[in-house]
């Protein structure tokens, strides 16, 4: 008798796991499921496979981690980023994330835009990549020598972006378009990095370089 | 009609809003007599046994009647709307007072962008204030606007003020506006031109202060080096009124 009790609680225990798991699986894939459907927001300008659009300014996404789409798409959200007069790009982005309701919405775009597959972007702009490479030891301290990122450290994935948008941001970083409100961290941590770099030229040949990392 | 769902807030809502009932108690009147004319037709002359229908041509002069004077009659409305009109386009769209203060508006995909001319009260200097989709001004100041786009069409609509102006991109249109005192407080700008994807989230908030609240807001957003030239500033200005006046 005790036995059957053991062995019927056990088989009872067992199906309240399976169902347990089920419910994880239904859940998870209803939450890829909604950023997936949420996605089709972005597709107009960042493209079916978030890889970006130059003639929108919208960058390539599917590099970047889920920690850091999830950390832009908030600062959107609440006018951490996007809020200057001189930001056109940034001020149109902003709007954007008025499709998304809440952090749930957040995090199940961000993961799925992680999720999809990244290609290494073409050169557009005449850097010297021999002369970047010296430079970007500094930025190799956060976002790593092969410019993967480091979530531990907030830093974004560098790899399969376009050269002019890794620039204009830089420029953005330089000029205080991004990363001076007061409640934008990481970005106040970015911006001393960017104004280390002279002009546009030095600029441009730290981008040429993180672009030979990407191939 | 309108002031019960949104208040009358600038010193011409009035007008339109006057132009707006005549407008609708005009052709309301003419919709309901016209509808009721029709519906008693309707069942008033309806098939009956026994009786025939008539064919009516409408061409003696008593048949011609029936359509020539009510036609008159509301070429009449027409008329007496379209003279209201001339005026209260005049007075909002046409007429610029002299104005007491200045503001820059420039639409884009999806935002506005407000240039307030700060301490020294002159546009394009060095003390503006920008700021994304937050407008600050002085109730009772005669403002005049100068709208910009940079990329597609927008149009600077602000209820309250029954204030709608469409945005060009490679023009400037200037327009005026005065808030009323009685309108103090956080009010709605909404984009009332398609513009795009999110031509629906292209809304901003207009912040109607008082000569004080405004100050202040004026002196929390200068940075610190540029108020010590507020009275060096304050000093032309009044040089320049009073070259206005004389
Ligand atoms: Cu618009």
């Amino acid at each position: 008798m005790k036995l059957k009790t053991t062995s019927r609680s056990s088989i009872v225990l067992k199906l309240a796991f399976c169902a347990s798991l089920f419910l994880v699986a239904t859940v998870s894939s209803q939450a890829d499921e909604r950023g997936k459907q949420l996605y089709k927001n972005c597709i107009a300008c960042h493209g079916a496979e978030a890889e970006g659009n130059k003639a929108f300014k919208a960058p390539a996404l599917a590099a970047l981690s889920e920690k850091y789409l999830v950390a832009q798409l908030t600062k959107y959200k609440e006018g951490h980023r996007g809020m200057d007069v001189r930001d056109v790009a940034g001020l149109q982005m902003a709007p954007m994330t008025q499709t998304l309701s809440g952090p749930e919405d957040i995090a199940a775009v961000a993961k799925y835009i992680a999720s999809l597959e990244s290609t290494p972007k073409e050169a557009t702009l005449d850097g010297d990549p021999e002369k970047g490479k010296t430079a970007y030891a500094t930025c190799a301290a956060c976002h790593g020598a092969d410019a993967a990122g480091n979530d531990l450290l907030n830093s974004p994935s560098l790899l399969h972006q376009y050269d002019w948008y890794t620039l204009a941001q830089l420029k953005n970083f330089k000029e205080g378009i991004r990363g001076t409100h007061p409640s934008d961290i990481t970005g106040s941590q970015m911006r001393p990095m960017a104004m280390l770099l002279a002009d546009e030229q030095a600029m441009k040949d730290i981008v040429a370089y993180i672009q030979t990392l990407s191939n | 009609m309108l002031e019960k769902l949104v208040p009358r807030g600038s010193t011409y809502a009035a007008d339109i809003d006057l132009l707006f009932d005549v407008i609708t108690y005009l052709v309301g009147f003419w919709f309901i007599l016209v509808f009721g004319f029709f519906l008693y037709c309707l069942f008033r002359f309806r098939r009956k046994a026994g009786v025939k229908a008539q064919y009516i041509t409408g061409e003696t002069h008593k048949q011609k009647m029936a359509i020539e004077v009510p036609h008159y009659l509301i070429l009449g409305c027409d008329v007496v709307i379209l003279i209201m009109t001339f005026f209260v386009w005049h007075k909002v769209k046409i007429d610029m007072p002299t104005p007491d203060e200045e503001v820059r508006i420039v639409a884009q995909q999806w935002a506005w962008s407000f240039y307030h001319a700060g301490q020294d009260g002159i546009l394009g200097t060095e003390d503006d204030i920008a700021t994304v989709n937050e407008l600050h001004i002085k109730a009772g100041t005669q403002y005049k606007f100068h709208l910009e786009a940079t990329d597609v069409m927008h149009s600077f609509s602000v209820p309250i003020f029954r204030l709608k102006q469409d945005a060009i991109p490679g023009r400037i249109i200037y327009g005026h506006f005065n808030a009323l005192d009685t309108v103090i407080g956080e009010w709605d700008i909404q984009c009332a031109e398609m513009c795009g994807y999110m031509h629906g989230g292209m809304g901003a908030r207009l912040f109607v202060e008082t000569p004080e609240q405004h100050a202040e807001w004026i002196a929390a957003n200068t940075p610190d080096h540029l108020k010590t030239a507020s009275i060096a500033a304050t000093t032309t200005q009044e040089s320049k009124e009073d070259a206005k006046n004389g």
